[in-house]
């Protein structure tokens, strides 16, 4: 028991000292969209109703006050807003039809974990195999990978001159793992 | 373990991607006019060639498409990477000795080597 308290006595120290913030994010809306990204009726609709561009380059994200739009795949887009009206999912569905494309809503699917704070790259790279530096290295980059086992969505949410900050897109019955994952992997980190 | 340069997203651990067996087998245009011998031969029988082999690969943990890959099973390096539908590119110096000179055609070991019935 003594041992327990002294190790989250370790944790919140190293999580103060390097001003590791994480928080689950209340409730988004999330859309995932299919589309011909050739088909230029479609896309203009998207970005009129979404009031930004969906990304064509690939690991990318664009984004305006309210909406999100990540790219998934060449042909799949992630919708993230926090809105509460539903006009944008309605929109999309009635104008797009569902011959050639498909909207879904997923809000239900996913939730948001967000981790900032100082060294978390470090703190991250414990759990993947990616190359964060790289793959997380412009203020619009996002990247799908997986979290020791389990598939995740990473998103910069930083600009260049700020703490480091990122958006973990997991599906619900992961979080809680995930999370905890997180907090044990402070323990022992040597910053 | 070894790093797959995916299409769409770039580089990434081995580990993000499901292997989807061998490429380029051809479904027969008249299931119904094949005898189960060729029918079994369609769909279980593969070369599992120990050097190039030509294979399909899914990104199921990142943009979740399919391609192709030229890989050597020996060595697991990755000669050439294609979109599905294109046709097999032609690699020099196919099928070299492997590199302990067991067949490349079986489970490299000489006692089970695969001989097809005629």
């Amino acid at each position: 028991m003594l041992d327990r308290e002294k190790t989250i006595l370790a944790i919140n120290n190293i999580m103060e000292k390097n001003e590791i913030k994480i928080q689950e994010l209340p409730f988004l809306n999330k859309i995932n969209l299919r589309l011909n990204p050739n088909n230029n009726q479609h896309m203009s609709i998207c970005e009129n109703i979404l009031e930004t561009i969906l990304p064509i380059q690939s690991n990318t994200y664009s984004q305006n006050k309210k909406v999100k739009s990540i790219w998934l795949s060449p042909d799949e887009w992630l919708v993230v807003y926090d809105d509460d009206d539903d006009d944008i999912f309605i929109n999309l569905k009635d104008k797009l039809g569902d011959i050639e494309a498909s909207v879904t809503d997923i809000s239900e699917n996913r939730t948001v974990i967000r981790i900032s704070g100082k060294n978390i790259f470090i703190l991250l790279s414990k759990f993947l195999v990616l190359d964060l530096e790289k793959n997380l290295s412009t203020q619009t980059s996002c990247v799908q990978t997986l979290f020791v086992k389990v598939p995740v969505l990473l998103l910069r949410n930083n600009k260049d001159n700020q703490t480091p900050e990122v958006d973990i897109f997991v599906n619900k019955s992961h979080a809680n793992y995930i999370y905890n994952l997180i907090i044990d992997g402070t323990k022992n980190l040597d910053f | 373990m070894f790093l797959i340069n995916c299409p769409h997203c770039g580089e990434r651990d081995q580990s993000e991607f499901n292997c989807g067996g061998e490429a380029h087998i051809v479904r027969p245009k008249n299931p119904l006019n094949l005898t189960d011998d060729q029918w079994a031969d369609y769909l279980f029988m593969r070369k599992n060639i120990k050097g190039i082999q030509f294979e399909r690969w899914n990104h199921s943990n990142g943009c979740r498409r399919w391609f192709n890959v030229v890989r050597n099973t020996a060595t697991d390096e990755i000669l050439k990477i294609y979109n599905i539908g294109e046709k097999a590119p032609q690699i020099e110096g196919n099928n070299p000795k492997t590199p302990s000179g067991e067949p490349i055609i079986g489970s490299g070991n000489y006692s089970t080597s695969f001989e097809k019935k005629q």
